[in-house]
C-alpha cells in the first residue's frame, strides 16, 4: 500500500502527471497575460502542450563535441529534481505528501538542482553561446540564491520550524506579506530570476547569446528543460503564496493565490528591461540582499532572540 | 599566470545567421570575459547584384528594382534615383509632386525611425516598448497605405512626378493620425530618458565623440547625436525641401541615450514638416512627361534618407538602359563605428551598439574589386558575379 | 530616473481588448486607394506592348494576334505583380485600371494565378498553342 502510494504521489500527484499538466497551463496564462499587457493576443490555450508535444517528437541533435554521459541525462535529472521539490510543497493546497524537519532548505536546493543541470548542460558544450550562456546562468544563480532564500526563511523563523508543513499551518491567514513586505518582494524577484524571466533574462537573452545555455540542446532534452522551468515556477509561487499571502488550505484559494501572484510577475516583466549579468549581480548583492538583511534584523528584533 | 597568456581568445561569432540580427552579417568578437576586446566585421551575405541588374532594364522598370534595395526606406531610394534622373533628363517634375514626395518621405521617416525604436528596445530586452512602439507605427503605415495604395514598397513615385494625389479626406486623417502619433511620441520621449531601467542601457554606452564620428565619417541620425550638424535635407536641399526648410535635430553626448533622442525628436520635426506640407499644398499637375531615352551624361543625386546620406551616381549612354548606376547607402557609412565603439564594452551591449546605428544589410552589400595592375579593366558579366557571390560565402565556412 | 514608465501603457492595456486583428473573421475595409489586380479594358488597346515592357516584374505579357483586328490577349501573372501600378501610367490609352476590389489574392492553386484577357475566342486560341507547345515539349523531352 505504502509503495502504491508514493507511486502515486511520484507519477500522478502532487508530483507527476498532474504537476506538469498544471505546470503548462501556469505557462500559458503567463504568455497570455503577458501578451495582454502588451496589447497583444497572445497564445491559445493548447500552445504550450502543443510546443512541449512537438519538441518531444523532435529528433534530437547531439552537437559535436559534448559528453554524452552528461548531455543525456542533465535535463532528466533537472527535471526529476523539481518533480522531487513538488511532494514537499502544497501544490493545489493539498497538504504535502511527505515532510520532515528541514524540507524547506531540500526543497529550494532541489529547485536550484535545474539551474545547475542548466550551467553544466551549458558548459558541456563547445558551443560559444552555450558557454557564455553557462556563464551567465550560474553567476546569476550565486548571485540570487542567498537572497532568495533568506526571504523564504523569513516566515520560517517567526514560525519556527523550517518544515514547509508547519510554516503553512502557522501563516494561515496570517498575511506575512504585511508583517515582512521585504521579504516578500525578494522572493518574488528571487523567484523571476529563478526562471530567467525578464528583466533577469540575460543568461539567455536571445539578441545576444540566443538560447544561453540551452543553445544545443533540441527535441527531447529542450522540452524536459522547459517542463522543468514551467514546475520550478508552480513550486515557487506555491511557496510564496503559502508563506506570505496567508496560506493556501482549500484548492480555490490555492489558484486565486498563485495566478494573483502570476499577474503581478506579468506586469513586471512587462514593465522592466532586461539587466546586463554585471548590473544583476549588482543589484542582488547591494539591494536584494541588504532588503532581506533589514528585514530580518526586524524580525530578530521583533521576535527575540530565536534558535 | 603564464598560462592564462596562452589561452586561446574567446571569440563569440555573431552571424550570418543570429536572433539579434534579422539581416546577415557577420561579427567576430573576441571577449575577456564579458569585455570585448575586438571586433571584426563581415559583410556581403545579402548581395543581390542590383547595381549590375540595372544595367540590363530599362529606365522605368529600374525605378522599382532601386525602390527594392531597402524594405524600410525603399520611397527615399526611388526619390533619389527619380531626382538624378530628371536633372538628366532636364524634366522637372511639378512643385505638387514634389511637396507629395517630400511628404511621403517624411512619412516613411516616421515609419522608420518608430520600427527602429522598437527593434533597440527589442536588443535593450524591454518587448514592451518594442510591442507599443509597433502598435502605434501601424498608424503610418495604414497612412501609407490609405495615400499610395501599397503598405511598404510604395511606389509613390512615377519617372516625372507621383502617382498618388492627396484629397481633403485624406489631408484630415493624416491630421488626425498626426495628432494620436505626436503624443505617443511625446510619450515615448519620455520613457526613452527616465526609464531607470532603459538608461542603465543606453545612457553612457557606445559613446561617440564629434570627433570620432568626424573621423569615421558616419552619417545621418547617429552623426547628429555626436553632435555633427549635418542633414543633406537642410544643407543641400533637394525636391521640395527649399519650400518646407527642415530644423536639423542634434545632441552633444554621442551615446546610445543621445540616439534614441535624436531619432524620436526627428519624428516631431517630420510631423511638423508634414503638417506645413499639408497646409500649403501646390497646386498643379502631378506628372511630367519623361522621356523613353535619357541623353548621354552623368549625375550624382544626394538625398536624406532616415539612416542618413543617400547616395547615387546615374551614367547613362543615350540608350533606354543606365550605362552605370552606383548607389551608397549610409548603413556601409555606419558600419565601421559599430566596430570601434563595440571595444571595450560588455558583450551584452554590442547588440545595442549595432542597433544604435539603425543597420539595413541589405541596402549595405556592395561588391568592388581592387585591381592592382592598372593595365586590365574588366566588365563583369552577370553569371561571373553570381559565381563571384556563391565563392564568397562558401569561402567563409571553410 | 523613473521606473515602470510604461505603466501607463501596460495597465490599461489589462482591460482593454488586444489590438491585434483577427483576420479572416473581422475584415476591415480597403482602402479607397488599394492596388489589387489591374483591370484591361479591350476595347481602348492598341497592343503597343508598353505595359509590358515597363512592368519591373514582367507580369504582364501582351500577345498580339492581329493587330489590325485587335485581336489582343493579355497573359496576366497575378503571381508576379508586384502592384506597383506602373503599368497603369505606361499605356497612353488608359486601358489599365486599378480598384480596391478583389484585393485577397491567395489561393492554393497556382493555375489560378495566370489570368487570360481578351475575346474568349483569342484566349481559347493561344491557350490551344500553349497546351500544344507544352506537348511538344514533353514529348521532346
Ligand atoms: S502593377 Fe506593376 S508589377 Fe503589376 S502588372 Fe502593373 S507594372 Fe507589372
Ligand atoms: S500599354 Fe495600354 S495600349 Fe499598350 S498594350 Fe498595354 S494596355 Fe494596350
Amino acid at each position: 500500500m505504502e509503495i502504491i502510494r508514493d507511486l502515486i504521489a511520484l507519477l500522478f500527484f502532487p508530483s507527476g502527471l498532474v504537476l506538469l499538466v498544471l505546470s503548462l497551463f501556469y505557462e500559458w496564462v503567463d504568455r497570455k497575460l503577458l501578451a495582454q499587457f502588451q496589447n497583444r493576443i497572445g497564445p491559445r490555450w493548447f500552445q504550450p502542450f502543443a510546443d512541449v508535444i512537438k519538441l518531444l517528437a523532435k529528433e534530437e541533435v547531439i552537437p559535436q563535441g559534448v559528453d554524452r554521459r552528461l548531455f543525456i541525462p542533465l535535463p532528466i535529472v533537472g527535471l526529476a529534481g523539481v518533480l522531487t521539490a513538488a511532494i514537499y510543497v502544497p501544490i493545489m493546497g493539498m497538504a504535502p505528501s511527505h515532510s520532515f524537519k528541514g524540507d524547506l532548505i531540500v526543497t529550494v536546493y532541489l529547485l536550484s538542482l535545474l539551474t545547475l543541470c542548466m550551467g553544466l548542460a551549458g558548459s558541456n558544450t563547445i558551443g560559444r553561446f552555450s558557454l557564455v550562456g553557462a556563464t551567465r546562468t550560474l553567476t546569476q544563480l550565486f548571485s540570487y540564491e542567498a537572497p532568495f532564500l533568506l526571504a523564504l526563511l523569513g516566515p520560517a523563523i517567526v514560525a519556527g520550524s523550517w518544515q514547509i508543513s508547519e510554516i503553512t499551518a502557522y501563516t494561515e491567514n496570517r498575511w506575512l506579506l504585511l508583517t515582512q513586505p521585504f521579504g516578500f518582494l525578494v522572493a518574488l524577484i528571487g523567484l523571476m530570476g529563478k526562471l530567467e524571466l525578464p528583466p533577469f533574462d540575460a543568461p539567455e537573452a536571445e539578441t545576444e547569446i540566443v538560447a544561453g545555455a540551452l543553445t544545443g540542446y533540441s527535441g527531447r532534452g529542450l522540452a524536459l528543460f522547459h517542463l522543468g522551468k514551467g514546475v520550478e515556477m508552480l513550486i515557487g509561487l506555491t511557496l510564496i503564496a503559502a508563506f506570505y499571502l496567508g496560506g493556501v488550505s482549500n484548492p480555490l484559494l490555492f489558484f486565486v493565490k498563485t495566478l494573483a501572484l502570476l499577474l503581478i510577475m506579468a506586469g513586471l516583466q512587462a514593465l522592466l528591461a532586461r539587466l546586463r549579468i554585471d548590473q544583476t549581480v549588482g543589484v542582488w548583492w547591494r539591494y536584494g540582499a541588504l532588503l532581506v538583511l533589514v528585514q530580518w534584523m526586524v524580525i530578530i528584533v521583533s521576535k527575540g532572540p530565536v534558535l | 599566470m603564464e598560462e592564462q597568456q596562452e589561452v586561446e581568445q574567446f571569440m563569440v561569432p555573431i552571424g550570418p545567421q543570429h536572433p539579434a540580427l534579422k539581416e546577415p552579417g557577420h561579427f567576430l568578437i573576441t571577449v575577456d570575459g564579458e569585455i570585448v576586446t575586438n571586433a571584426v566585421v563581415r559583410l556581403g551575405y545579402a548581395h543581390r547584384g542590383i547595381e549590375k541588374a540595372t544595367e540590363e532594364r530599362n529606365w522605368v522598370r529600374n525605378l522599382y528594382l532601386l525602390e527594392r534595395i531597402c524594405g524600410i526606406c525603399s520611397h527615399i531610394h526611388a526619390t533619389a534615383y527619380c531626382l538624378g534622373l530628371e536633372r538628366l533628363a532636364e524634366v522637372e517634375a511639378p512643385p505638387r509632386a514634389q511637396a507629395i514626395r517630400v511628404l511621403v518621405a517624411e512619412l516613411e521617416r516616421i515609419h522608420s525611425h518608430m520600427l527602429w525604436l522598437g527593434v533597440a528596445a527589442h536588443e535593450a530586452g524591454f518587448d514592451s516598448l518594442f510591442m507599443y512602439s509597433w502598435r502605434d507605427r501601424e498608424t503610418v503605415m495604414d497612412l501609407l497605405e490609405n495615400l499610395t495604395g501599397n503598405r511598404v514598397n510604395y511606389s509613390a513615385n512615377v519617372l516625372g512626378g507621383v502617382k498618388c494625389d492627396i484629397d481633403i479626406v485624406q489631408a484630415d486623417t493624416i491630421f488626425m493620425a498626426l495628432e494620436f502619433l505626436q503624443e505617443r511620441t511625446r510619450h515615448y520621449l519620455d520613457v526613452v530618458t527616465s526609464d531607470a531601467m532603459f538608461l542603465q542601457r543606453t545612457r553612457g554606452i557606445g559613446v561617440m565623440t564629434r570627433l570620432q564620428a568626424e573621423v569615421l565619417g558616419v552619417v545621418g541620425p547617429t552623426a547628429r547625436a555626436s553632435g555633427v550638424h549635418r542633414d543633406i535635407r537642410a544643407e543641400a536641399p533637394y525636391s521640395a525641401y527649399p519650400s518646407y526648410p527642415v530644423r536639423v535635430v542634434c545632441e552633444e553626448k554621442g551615446d546610445l541615450e543621445a540616439r534614441f533622442v535624436v531619432r524620436i525628436n526627428e519624428l516631431f520635426e517630420s510631423y511638423r514638416i508634414i503638417r506645413l506640407i499639408l497646409e500649403d499644398l501646390p497646386p498643379g499637375e502631378l506628372r511630367e512627361k519623361m522621356p523613353r531615352r535619357i541623353r548621354e551624361g552623368e549625375t550624382v543625386s544626394r538625398v536624406e534618407a532616415p539612416r542618413g546620406e543617400l547616395f547615387y551616381f546615374i551614367k547613362s549612354n543615350g540608350t533606354d538602359k543606365p550605362e552605370r548606376i552606383k548607389v551608397r547607402t549610409p548603413t556601409i557609412c555606419n558600419m565601421m563605428s559599430v566596430v570601434k565603439l563595440a571595444i571595450g564594452h560588455q558583450l551584452a551591449d554590442v547588440p545595442m551598439i549595432l542597433a544604435g546605428i539603425d543597420p539595413c544589410f541589405s541596402c549595405n552589400d556592395r561588391m568592388i574589386i581592387l585591381e592592382r595592375s592598372h593595365a586590365k579593366q574588366e566588365v563583369w558579366s552577370w553569371e561571373r558575379l553570381r559565381q563571384h557571390g556563391i565563392e564568397y560565402y562558401h569561402g567563409n565556412h571553410s | 530616473m523613473r521606473f515602470a514608465t510604461m505603466l501607463s501603457d501596460v495597465l490599461p492595456s489589462l482591460f482593454k481588448s488586444p489590438m491585434t486583428e483577427m483576420y479572416p473573421f473581422e475584415r476591415k475595409e480597403p482602402p479607397v486607394h488599394l492596388r489589387t489586380l489591374p483591370s484591361w479594358k479591350l476595347e481602348d488597346c492598341t497592343g503597343c506592348g508598353l505595359c509590358a515592357m515597363d512592368c519591373p516584374s514582367q507580369a504582364i505579357e501582351m500577345i498580339v494576334l492581329d493587330k489590325k483586328a485587335k485581336r489582343f490577349v493579355m497573359c496576366f501573372h497575378v503571381d508576379r505583380c508586384t502592384f506597383c501600378a506602373q503599368c497603369i501610367y505606361s499605356c497612353r490609352q488608359g486601358c489599365l485600371e486599378m480598384t480596391p476590389e478583389n484585393w485577397e489574392l491567395a489561393t492554393l492553386n497556382k493555375n489560378a494565378l495566370t489570368l487570360y484577357y481578351g475575346d474568349r475566342v483569342d484566349v481559347e486560341e493561344v491557350l490551344a498553342t500553349a497546351a500544344s507547345s507544352k506537348d511538344a515539349q514533353t514529348t521532346a523531352g
